[in-house]
């Protein structure tokens, strides 16, 4: 279920997967916007992140900064984290920043849940 | 049309440089054009001048606009100038000029005033309604002037306007002490005769001098105060004095760039008199200002062996006249300087400079007066004075005491003028950007103001990442407000205690007295301690905690028993590092609160604005913010295609710009807040080159800047420039005075074919 959050990121829920879509241009105000919306995903409970990068066309190393801050966060909680449609050259971005190294990448957003699903034990709806 | 007309109508008389070119002392130009308004008649102006403050072109602009202005008003200017030797030579020379002005304005022959001209010349020029007079006031003077008596002589060619016949007009007496006077030999004090003729009433008149030395003069002489208006006149800002350099150096054909430009206005600290002689050096030199190493080659000729050596070489002799005093003079001075602790006693002094009381009191009234030392009762505090004064100390002393070869002295003063010339800037950098602070507590006076704005734990949980909207609108839903005090004082930490100037800069670290509710009681004192770190990223425990307890052992020396403490970062606080000020009740903004608290108590300060120009390449110049790197990135991206590279290396050399664009705006101080693009198209390859004016960051000189930035930031950094090396072919920052300059080259054939 779509649910507009108020920061403008796009975001929805799949079982206990939220769908965060990361806009055009991944900088440090869009970043904290997705990590905003990130961290209240997981306090409303969910146990996974699949961050969807079809829209994205540029990536900066702030953005990418604030990304392993959030991949930091969702381990904490305990929480797996995909990143989906990542171009290549955004792809390249993050291997040269190790990025890679701590996250999933699928081919989209399906591929993406997918990957989750056989991570997930108790469906939740909120 | 008509305003056109007058200004070429106008007639330079005195001025030395056209009205155009007259910077930087308007409204000061204006106080002196109002002084001249007939509700002003009888009263005195006291221009009270910082040394070297510049007020001669002041006085004689405005002595050329009263003559223009052809009213019932009749300029009268007089310098007294070092070349007269003795009160009554400076006073006879007074009346000369007066009748040679009063003349040239009543035959409106401006010629007149320039002219070398005797009294009985004056005489015979002097409009036929004006001959008897004047003809009666030489004769007095003729007998006056062998009767030996030099107080009434002296008294008597000062008070020569008020022998102006009625309906003839109102003379407005402007008089230039600037290098007057009190050292004139004789029996008369002339600057306190001169107030003691002036400041008695009766006369309209201007007298502007070294501002501890009139004030004590009118003092002395007994003015009557109520008759004596104050006019302070200081160094020009710094928009002022960039002014000013630009002005003087196109008039002295000079070529200058602006990171010079802002040099010498820091260097000189705004002073006009430094700044216009140092241009002229650099014409009569044929010099031209493009880099700090230009400017400073020049400034240490000039400290050597040009205008500024003689200049203070000249107040020096004048201060001590003996030779053998002045080398001691020069030991003492620069040795106290150079010291740790610059106080010392009258007593001390004497002892040193081997000179009696009397000659002692005398030599530090006139240190006191040109602000070289600051003189109280029996205590005498050196160190003080221009940076300029005090370079000039140490390579006499080098020179004159310790008679270190030349070479070495040169080599040494050029080496540490350049190493200070980066620091000097990135001061002012500093200050531009903390300036804000300093307003902001400034305007402290009980508004209320969100708590949540003062504990970035809170905020960073609530609104981080939020729209501006939905933090305006969770702002204005909140209930719990902080009542702000009403700020009474406020100064740099470092005047309260040195050592916070080893940790930051002045305008970063501030200490406030404040009272809360607006009410003066000791319950209701309050001390804020306020440090804006520099950090990219949080700032962790270690470091809050080391402000903390910085701030608790500074209450602590200074007994003050309760105060708040507010720490403010960037980027905010960790969490461990807020658990621990909120522990302890200290406020934690982040720079985005900062500006939201601005935004609550008054109006931000508006950023400073400067253009440039470049030709032959194509040349873009953005703002800082708002994402303009895209903007930047765009551009690459459309030149890359001219040159066929592949989408794989377009995005590759997007990126980097993006990259160098973030690292040229990142507290990087810019003074202009703009960054500077250049695309160069070649045959086989793009050269792009970023720059942006500012701060040299320290990890690009190889020097610290003396202030803590965590690993993290940079780390952080070091991923912009990692991302940059590893997407472009060749990547090398460019030699710069101030700021970065990144040169990336991406070839055509090596990776995008």
């Amino acid at each position: 279920m779509d649910k507009p959050s108020p920061g403008l990121v796009r975001s929805h829920c799949v079982g206990t997967t939220a769908v965060v879509y990361a806009s055009d241009y991944l900088n440090k105000l869009t970043g904290e916007k997705i990590e905003r919306e990130c961290r209240r995903q997981l306090d409303c409970g969910c146990r996974a992140l699949v961050i969807d990068f079809s829209d994205t066309q540029l990536v900066n190393s702030i953005g990418i900064s604030i990304l392993l801050g959030i991949i930091d966060v969702a381990e904490r909680n305990g929480a797996r984290v995909v990143f989906s449609e990542v171009n290549d050259q955004t792809v390249e971005l993050f291997e040269m920043l190790g990025l890679t190294r701590h996250v999933v990448l699928a081919k989209d957003e399906h591929e993406a849940l997918l990957n989750l699903s056989h991570y997930e034990t108790t469906p939740t709806v909120h | 049309m008509n305003k056109r007309s007058s200004s070429e109508n106008f007639r330079r008389i005195l001025g030395r440089v056209t009205q155009y070119d007259f910077v930087g002392r308007g409204d000061e130009l204006s106080r002196i054009m109002a002084h001249a308004e007939p509700a002003n008649a009888g009263r005195g102006l006291l221009l009270l001048m910082e040394p070297s403050a510049g007020v001669s072109e002041l006085l004689r602009q405005a002595y050329d606009q009263i003559f223009n202005r052809r009213s019932e008003v009749i300029p009268i200017y007089f310098a007294f100038t070092r070349h007269e030797t003795t009160a009554v030579s400076a006073a006879i020379e007074f009346l000369n000029t007066f009748l040679q002005q009063y003349i040239a304005y009543r035959r409106d022959e401006p010629v007149v005033s320039h002219s070398t001209l005797t009294l009985q010349d004056l005489v015979e020029l002097a409009p036929p309604a004006d001959v008897e007079w004047i003809e009666q006031l030489v004769d007095s003077y003729t007998r006056l002037r062998f009767s030996n008596d030099d107080k009434a002589l002296v008294r008597f060619c000062l008070g020569a306007p008020q022998r102006i016949p009625a309906g003839r007009g109102r003379p407005l007496i402007m008089l230039d002490g600037a290098q007057l006077a009190d050292y004139l030999n004789g029996v008369v004090v002339l600057g306190t005769e001169v107030l003691r003729v002036f400041g008695r009433g009766g006369f309209t008149f201007v007298l502007a001098g070294l501002r501890r030395q009139i004030l004590a003069a009118a003092h002395e002489a007994k003015c009557n105060f109520e008759l004596l208006d104050i006019l302070r006149l200081q160094q020009l800002d710094t928009t002022q004095a960039a002014l000013l350099v630009e002005h003087v150096a196109r008039r002295q054909h000079v070529t200058i760039s602006e990171a010079a430009r802002d040099l010498l206005v820091q260097q000189f600290a705004g002073n006009p008199f430094f700044i216009s002689i140092f241009l002229q050096a650099a014409r009569e030199k044929n010099a031209s200002l493009d880099s700090y190493l230009d400017c400073e080659r020049l400034y240490v000729d000039e400290l050597l062996g040009g205008h500024l050596h003689r200049h203070f070489a000249e107040l020096l002799e004048e201060i001590a006249p003996r030779l053998d005093t002045r080398h001691l003079l020069i030991r003492v001075l620069w040795e106290a300087a150079a010291g740790e602790d610059q106080t010392s006693t009258f007593e001390g002094w004497r002892k040193r400079l081997h000179v009696t009381a009397g000659e002692l009191q005398e030599i530090l009234q006139r240190l006191h007066a040109q602000e070289f030392v600051n003189w109280d009762q029996g205590i005498v505090e050196a160190g003080v004075g221009p940076q300029a004064w005090k370079d000039y100390l140490k390579v006499r002393y080098r020179l004159d005491v310790l008679n270190d070869p030349r070479a070495l002295v040169v080599a040494d003063a050029l080496a540490d003028s350049l190493k200070r010339a980066p620091h000097t800037m990135a001061r002012h950098y500093k200050q531009i950007a903390g300036g804000g602070l300093r307003e902001l507590i400034g305007r402290f006076n009980c508004q209320r103001i969100p708590s949540v704005l003062f504990d970035y734990a809170t905020f960073s949980r609530k609104y981080k990442g939020a729209e501006s909207d939905t933090i305006a609108a969770g702002l204005e839903a909140e209930a719990d407000l902080l009542k702000l005090p009403q700020t009474v004082h406020l100064a740099s930490c470092a005047a309260f205690n040195s050592d916070m100037r080893q940790l930051t800069d002045d305008e970063r670290c501030l200490l406030a007295h404040t009272f809360e509710d607006g009410a003066y009681s000791d319950a209701q004192q309050v001390i804020w301690f306020t440090a804006d770190l520099e950090a990219k990223l949080e700032v962790d425990v270690d470091v809050a905690r080391a402000w903390y307890e910085r701030f608790e052992t500074l209450a602590e020396t200074l007994s003050f028993t309760r105060y708040q403490i507010w720490l403010i970062s960037n980027e905010g606080f960790t969490e461990e590092a807020s658990r621990f000020l909120n522990r302890r009740k200290a406020f934690s903004s982040s720079r985005s609160q900062l500006g939201l608290i601005a935004e609550r108590v008054g109006e931000p300060v508006p950023a400073p604005v400067v253009q440039t120009t470049e030709a032959n390449e194509f040349l873009m110049v953005v703002p800082m913010g708002e994402d303009n790197e895209l903007i930047a990135a765009s551009t690459a991206e459309q030149i890359a295609r001219r040159l066929l590279f592949r989408p794989e290396a377009i995005n590759q050399i997007k990126t980097a710009v993006v990259e160098a664009c973030i690292n040229a705006s990142e507290h990087s101080f810019s003074p202009d807040r703009k960054i500077y693009q250049r695309f160069r198209l070649e045959s086989d390859r793009l050269v792009v080159t970023i720059s942006s004016r500012g701060i040299v960051p320290a990890n690009l000189n190889g020097a610290s800047s003396g202030l803590e930035i965590s690993e993290a930031a940079e780390e952080r950094r070091g991923w912009g420039l990692k991302l940059i090396r590893t997407l472009m072919d060749e990547v090398e920052f460019e030699r710069v005075d101030e700021g970065t300059s990144l040169r990336m080259t991406k070839y055509l054939r090596q990776s995008s074919s």
